[in-house]
C-alpha cells in the first residue's frame, strides 16, 4: 500500500461520514462544523492529487473565510434553533433519498465505464509541477486564462457591493412598517 | 326603335337608382319622375311596336345582344333582349298599366314619409319585369323573375313597422321561393337536355322544322314543364302556393294594383306561355296546367264569396282569373290566355285602383261591414268600380266578356265538356261576388265610420284611363280565332283552330251572358235591393262564410302541417343543437384547456425544495438518458 | 500516485448526491446553502482529479476560479438571506411561497 492509498482510504470515509452527519444535524452550528472538517479532507485530496497550492487555498478561503461567514449570519440571525424534523411536503423525503442514490449510481457506472482504473501520469510533479505548483498554476493562471482572472475579479467586487446594498439597514428615522428604498 | 329597345327597361332602372339616392330631396318630384319616366317608357315601347309591325309576319324577331354575361366553358349566357309580339304585348302592358299606376301613386301615397322609397321600388320591379319578358335566354329572365320576387317583397312589406305587412312580405317571398326553386332545377335540365339556355335554341317549333334534339323520350320534357309550371305556379298564385296573395293586400293598394293584378302575377302565365312547345311535346304536362288552373279558378271564386275584406276579396279573384289563365293555356288557346291577361290588367287594375280610391276616401278602411252607400259620396269611384265590376262579370261588350267567352268556347268545342261546365260555374260565381262587393261598398245604407270624400283628380284621372281599356279593350280579341291580338301573336303562340264539336259558338255566348246576369241579378237580390236581409242570412251560414272567408283554411292546414314542425326544427336546432353541442363543443375546449391549466398551475408551489427536486429529477432522466445512448 | 482517478471521481460523485439530497430534505435556508456548497466542493474534486488525469493543470485552474466564484456567491446569498430573514422572521424555505398557485 502507497502512501496515497492509505491516504485516500482513510479519508474518504471521514469525508463521506462528515458529510453525512452535516445531512443530519439538527444544529445549524454544528452542520457548519461537520462541513468544515469535510473541507479538511478535501483540502488532503488536493494534496494527494498534486496541487498543493489548491490545498492551501481551500483551507484559508474555504474553510477560514467561507465558513467563519456562514457562522457568523448563523450566529447573527439567531437560527440556529433546533429545525423540525417534520416533513410536510409529500413524497419529498424519500424521492430525493432515491434520486440521490441514483445519481451517484449513475456516475458510479459511468466513471467505471469510461476511465476504468486509470492512473494518469506518473511523474505528475516532475513534468506538469515544473518550478512547483504554484508558480506552474501561475503560468497557465496569467496567460492561457488571464481574461477569465480579470474577470472574476470584478466578480468580486460587485459581489462586494451587492452584499453591501443588500445588507443595509432600513433607516431608522422612517415610520415603522414602512419601506423606504430598496433594501 | 328596335335598336334602341333596351332603353325601356333603362328608363326605369335610372329612375329606381335616382329615387334611391336622391327621392329624399326630390320630395314631391320623385313620384312625377317616377312616372315621367314610365310614361315615356311606354311611348318607347309603342315605337318598338311600330317597327316591329313594318316586319313581315313571319320575321317579326329581333335579339337585340346587349352584352357576354357568362362565358364558363361550354356554359354561355347573354345578356340579350327578344324583341317578338309576345314580348312586345306584356312589356306594353307593363309600361303602359305601370304608368298609369304611377300617376296614381302620387296621389295615393301623398304624405308617406318614405314616399321616394316607394317610386324607387315600384321603379325597380318595372324593371326587373321589363326584363322577364324581353329576356331571350332562360337564365336572364330568372334574374328578371327574382327581381320581380324582391321587388313584391320590399312592396308588401313597404310600411315594415307594421307586423302582419312585415310577416306578409316574408310569407310572400317564402312561398314563391318554393316555386322559384323548382323552376331552377328545370332551368337546370333545360340546359342539361339542349345545351344552351337561349330561346332561340330550345324553343324550336317541331311541327314546322325538323329538330333533332326534340325527339324522345319525352319523359324529360313532362318534368322539366312541370317544374317551370311550379316556379309559374308560385308567382301567379295557383293552387297549391296561393296563400302568398290574399295576404299580400297588407302592401299599399299601388302594389296590389300593379304587382298582384296586373303584371307580376301574370309573370307565371308569360313563362307558360313562352315555353309552351315544352308543353306541348308532354302531354301530361298541358293537363296538369288545365287542371290546376280550372280548379283554382272555381276554389278561389268561392273564397272570394265570403271574404269581408274589400281587398282580400279582389285578391281570390285575382286568383281566380289568373286561373282561367291557365286554365287555357292548357286548352291550348295562349292568345286567349294572353288576351285576358291584357283585359285582366285593364279592369283588374281599374278595381284596385277604385279600392284604393275608397280607402283613400275612408283613411284606410277596408272591411265591407264599415261601407255601404258609397256612391252619393264618391260619385266617380263608384261608376268606375262599377265599370270594372262589370267587365270581370263578362257582361257585354265589355273586354272581360270577350276574354272569358272565348276560353268557354273553346274548352266546349274542343270536347271539354266537363270543364266548360265549371268554367261556367267559375263565371257565376265571379260575377256573384263581384255584385256583392260593388253592392255592399256602394248601394244601400250607409254603414261609414266616417264622411268619405272623392280622391283627388290625380287619382281619378288614371281610374278613367283603365276604365277605357276595360271597357273598349275587347277590341283586341273579338274571337278567339279572328281577334287582331290573336293574329299579332300568331307567329310566336300558333293559330288556334276553331274547334268542331260541341255547341255552336252563338249558343256558347248567350249561355255565358245568362250565367254573368244571373250572378248579377242573385248579387242584387241578396246585397242590394234590401228584400233579403243578407246579415241575417250570413249569421245562419256562418261556419260556412268563415270556412271561405279562411280560404277553405287550406293556410291553417300548411300552417299546422309545415310551417309548426318547421319552427319546432328550428327551434330545437337553436336552443339544442346550437347551444348545447356545438356551444358545448367550443366552450367545451375552452374549457379543458381551463381545467388542464388549473390542475397545471399547482406545480407553482412557490417552494423551492419541490423546484429542486423537479431539477434533479431532470438530471437524472438525461443522465440515463445520455448513459444509454453512449453505451 | 497507485489510487485509481476513478476512485476520486466516483467520491466526489458520492459527495455531490449527498449535497443535493442537503438542498432537497433540509428546511433550514443556511443549511441548504451549505449543502450547496458541499456540492461545489464535490466538483472541484473531480476537476482537479480529472486533471491529474490528464495531466495537465486546466482542471486546477478551473477548480481555482470554482472556489472564487463560489466566494462571491457565498456573499451575496448570505446576504440575501439576511434580509428575507429580516422580512419574514424566519429562515424556513417553506415559508417562503408567496410565487405560489
Amino acid at each position: 500500500m502507497t502512501a496515497d492509498q492509505i491516504v485516500f482510504w482513510v479519508f474518504a470515509p471521514i469525508s463521506v461520514g462528515s458529510a453525512v452527519a452535516m445531512l443530519f444535524q439538527r444544529n445549524a452550528i454544528h452542520a457548519a462544523l461537520f462541513l468544515i472538517v469535510n473541507f479538511f479532507t478535501l483540502a488532503v485530496f488536493y494534496l494527494v492529487l498534486g496541487a498543493p497550492f489548491l490545498f492551501a487555498v481551500q483551507i484559508i478561503v474555504y474553510a477560514g473565510a467561507i465558513m467563519v461567514l456562514f457562522l457568523f449570519v448563523i450566529m447573527l440571525l439567531g437560527v440556529d434553533r433546533e429545525e423540525s424534523l417534520v416533513e410536510r411536503l409529500r413524497g419529498q423525503r424519500p424521492l430525493a433519498i432515491v434520486l440521490g442514490l441514483g445519481l451517484a449510481a449513475e456516475i458510479f457506472v459511468a466513471a467505471r465505464a469510461s476511465l476504468g482504473l486509470a492512473r494518469g501520469p506518473v511523474n505528475f510533479d516532475r513534468t506538469v509541477n515544473v518550478g512547483g505548483n504554484a508558480q506552474a498554476l501561475s503560468h497557465v493562471l496569467f496567460r492561457d486564462y488571464f481574461l477569465p482572472f480579470e474577470v472574476t475579479s470584478i466578480l468580486l467586487i460587485v459581489a462586494a457591493i451587492a452584499a453591501m446594498v443588500l445588507a443595509q439597514r432600513e433607516r431608522t428615522a422612517a415610520e415603522p412598517g414602512r419601506e423606504v428604498e430598496a433594501t | 326603335m328596335l335598336r334602341s329597345v333596351w332603353l325601356v327597361p333603362a328608363l326605369p332602372l335610372a329612375g329606381a337608382v335616382i329615387n334611391l339616392f336622391a327621392g329624399r330631396r326630390l320630395g314631391r318630384w320623385a313620384g312625377v319622375l317616377a312616372s315621367a319616366l314610365m310614361v315615356v317608357a311606354f311611348a318607347l315601347a309603342l315605337g318598338v311596336l311600330a317597327d316591329l309591325v313594318k316586319l313581315p309576319g313571319d320575321e317579326r324577331l329581333v335579339v337585340r345582344h346587349l352584352w357576354d354575361w357568362i362565358s364558363v366553358g361550354s356554359f354561355r349566357v347573354a345578356a340579350d333582349l327578344r324583341v317578338d309580339p309576345l314580348s312586345v304585348t306584356m312589356m306594353l302592358v307593363v309600361t303602359g298599366v305601370g304608368a298609369v299606376i304611377h300617376v296614381y301613386s302620387i296621389g295615393y301615397m301623398h304624405g308617406d314619409p318614405r314616399f321616394g322609397r316607394f317610386f324607387s321600388y315600384m321603379n325597380l320591379f318595372c324593371f326587373f319585369m321589363l326584363t322577364l319578358v324581353l329576356a331571350q335566354n332562360f337564365l336572364f329572365l330568372y334574374v328578371g323573375w327574382e327581381g320581380v320576387g324582391l321587388c313584391s317583397y320590399l312592396l308588401i312589406g313597404f310600411w315594415f313597422d307594421r307586423p302582419r305587412a312585415a310577416s306578409a312580405a316574408k310569407k310572400a317571398f317564402v312561398v314563391t321561393r318554393i316555386g322559384d326553386t323548382f323552376m331552377l332545377i328545370g332551368i337546370v335540365l333545360v340546359f342539361l337536355r339542349f345545351g344552351s339556355l337561349d330561346f332561340s335554341r330550345v324553343l324550336i317549333d317541331c311541327s314546322r322544322i325538323p329538330c333533332p334534339l326534340h325527339v324522345p323520350p319525352t319523359g324529360v320534357y313532362t318534368i322539366i314543364a312541370l317544374l317551370l309550371f311550379a316556379g309559374a305556379v308560385g308567382k301567379s298564385g295557383q293552387i297549391p302556393l296561393h296563400t302568398w296573395l290574399p295576404d299580400a293586400m297588407e302592401g299599399p293598394t299601388p302594389v296590389s294594383a300593379l304587382i298582384h293584378a296586373a303584371t307580376m302575377v301574370t309573370a307565371g302565365v308569360y313563362l307558360v306561355a313562352r315555353t309552351h312547345l315544352l308543353f306541348e311535346i308532354s302531354g301530361v304536362a298541358l293537363t296538369v296546367v288545365l287542371v290546376i288552373g280550372l280548379l283554382t279558378a272555381v276554389y278561389a271564386a268561392t273564397c272570394a264569396l265570403g271574404q269581408d275584406d274589400l281587398k282580400r276579396g279582389l285578391a281570390y279573384s285575382t286568383i281566380s282569373q289568373l286561373g282561367y289563365m291557365f286554365f287555357a293555356l292548357g286548352l291550348k288557346a295562349y292568345a286567349a290566355a294572353l288576351f285576358l291577361l291584357v283585359a285582366h290588367a285593364f279592369y283588374k287594375g281599374l278595381m284596385f285602383l277604385s279600392a284604393g280610391s275608397v280607402m283613400h276616401g275612408l283613411g284606410g278602411e277596408t272591411d265591407l261591414g264599415k261601407m255601404g252607400g258609397l256612391r252619393r259620396a264618391m260619385p266617380f269611384t263608384a261608376a268606375m268600380f262599377g265599370v270594372g265590376a262589370l267587365a270581370i262579370a263578362g257582361v257585354p261588350p265589355l273586354s272581360g266578356y270577350f276574354a272569358k267567352d272565348q276560353i268557354m268556347e273553346v274548352a266546349n268545342q274542343s270536347g271539354y265538356v266537363v270543364a266548360w261546365l265549371l268554367a261556367l260555374a267559375g263565371a257565376f260565381l265571379s260575377a256573384l261576388y263581384i255584385s256583392r262587393l260593388m253592392f255592399l261598398a256602394f248601394l244601400g245604407q250607409d254603414r261609414t265610420e266616417r264622411r268619405a270624400h272623392e280622391s283627388p283628380p290625380v287619382m281619378t284621372i288614371s281610374l278613367a284611363l283603365l276604365a277605357v281599356g276595360a271597357a273598349f279593350g275587347g277590341i283586341l280579341g273579338l274571337s278567339a280565332t279572328t281577334g287582331r291580338l290573336h293574329a299579332f301573336l300568331a307567329p310566336v303562340l300558333g293559330e288556334v283552330t276553331e274547334g268542331t264539336g260541341g255547341l255552336p259558338t252563338v249558343v256558347l255566348s248567350v249561355i255565358s251572358v245568362l250565367a254573368a246576369l244571373a250572378g248579377i241579378a242573385v248579387g242584387w237580390l241578396v246585397y242590394g235591393s234590401g228584400w233579403v236581409d243578407w246579415v241575417a242570412l250570413r249569421a245562419r251560414f256562418a261556419g260556412v262564410q268563415r270556412f271561405l272567408a279562411h280560404g277553405w283554411y287550406v293556410d291553417d292546414v300548411y300552417s299546422a302541417v309545415l310551417v309548426a314542425p318547421g319552427k319546432a326544427g328550428a327551434e330545437f336546432l337553436a336552443s339544442v343543437v346550437d347551444r348545447r353541442v356545438i356551444d358545448g363543443a367550443v366552450n367545451g375546449v375552452g374549457q379543458l384547456f381551463q381545467r388542464a391549466a388549473s390542475r397545471g398551475r399547482r406545480l407553482q408551489t412557490g417552494l423551492v425544495r419541490n423546484y429542486g427536486l423537479a431539477f434533479l429529477v431532470g438530471v437524472v432522466l438525461i443522465f440515463v438518458y445520455v448513459g444509454v445512448r453512449l453505451s | 500516485m497507485k489510487t485509481p482517478i476513478s476512485y476520486f471521481v466516483v467520491l466526489s460523485a458520492v459527495l455531490f448526491a449527498i449535497g443535493t439530497v442537503g438542498v432537497l430534505v433540509r428546511k433550514n435556508a443556511l443549511v441548504i446553502f451549505m449543502s450547496v456548497e458541499l456540492q461545489l466542493n464535490a466538483v472541484n474534486l473531480a476537476l482537479v482529479a480529472f486533471s491529474r488525469l490528464h495531466g495537465n493543470l486546466n482542471g486546477q485552474v478551473l477548480a481555482f476560479f470554482s472556489m472564487v466564484v463560489a466566494a462571491a456567491e457565498v456573499v451575496v446569498g448570505l446576504a440575501i438571506i439576511v434580509n428575507v430573514y429580516r422580512r419574514m422572521h424566519t429562515a424556513n424555505v417553506d415559508d417562503a411561497s408567496l410565487l405560489r398557485w
